[in-house]
């Protein structure tokens, strides 16, 4: 789903914050990069930081390769 | 919602509303904005601008917040049973104030209590000099009775039912 109408659909609504995040689909790092630039104490903000909470950014864990020996 | 980033050490709470008739109350989202959303209810006493609020002169500000929701289950031959905490509804605030037939804002909450429809936006404000806290909900207004006891002044009761989910944290 696109960010801006997720926004749109948050700061609208007069539903709890989490039930809609929750069913919002978006990409966690446009959440993340959007709510970083956002301003504090705005609606924008307050619905970023919902979507932000139902959309973490993973960090790709590095781990060692396994050999497998036969 | 954000938490208040905010700690007084000693403030006076006070609870506002929106001042028009038929208000078209603040989105959730807004519930938690400060700047130019709630500070608008807010009156200038507690740091807000006031423009498009009132104060309610009350005795003092109930409890607010959740009720408690269980589900009891029960198994024979068990000692105990389980509670598993269900959809709770949000406390009603039952308020009191004097009664006064000239206060604005207490002839705008009898007559939502009239109508039974009427959603508007309240807000405790707890206020520390400069500081303000405030704790914003939409609801409406079930009750309104006056108890005119010959000992005493008479008093305003009346019942605000917050809507589920909406509430709000805010500070300046």
């Amino acid at each position: 789903m696109n960010l801006t109408d997720a926004i749109e659909a948050l700061t609208t609504t007069y539903r709890a914050l989490d039930d809609v995040a929750k069913s919002l689909p978006v990409d966690a790092n446009e959440v993340a990069a959007a709510l970083a630039k956002a301003t504090p104490d705005t609606a924008e903000h307050v619905a970023l930081q919902a979507l932000a909470k139902f959309n973490p950014v993973v960090k790709p864990t590095k781990t060692k390769q396994v050999e497998v020996k036969d | 919602m954000a938490a208040p980033n905010k700690i007084l050490p000693g403030f006076a709470a006070s609870l506002w509303m929106q001042s028009a008739a038929s208000p078209t109350p603040l989105t959730t989202a807004n519930l938690s904005v400060w700047t130019a959303q709630v500070a608008t209810i807010v009156g200038t006493a507690a740091n807000g601008t006031g423009a498009a609020g009132t104060q309610l002169n009350v005795e003092a500000i109930p409890a607010f917040g959740q009720d408690d929701a269980v589900a009891s289950f029960s198994v024979a031959g068990q000692r105990q049973s389980d509670k598993i905490p269900t959809q709770a509804a949000p406390t009603s605030m039952t308020i009191t104030s004097a009664w006064n037939p000239s206060d604005a804002a207490l002839l705008q909450i009898r007559s939502d209590a009239y109508s039974g429809t009427v959603d508007r936006t309240f807000v405790v404000a707890a206020a520390d000099g400069a500081t303000t806290i405030a704790y914003a909900f939409n609801g409406r207004v079930g009750e309104f009775k006056i108890d005119a006891q010959p000992g005493a002044e008479a008093k305003a009761v009346f019942t605000i039912h917050p809507r589920g989910g909406q509430y709000g944290w805010s500070n300046t």
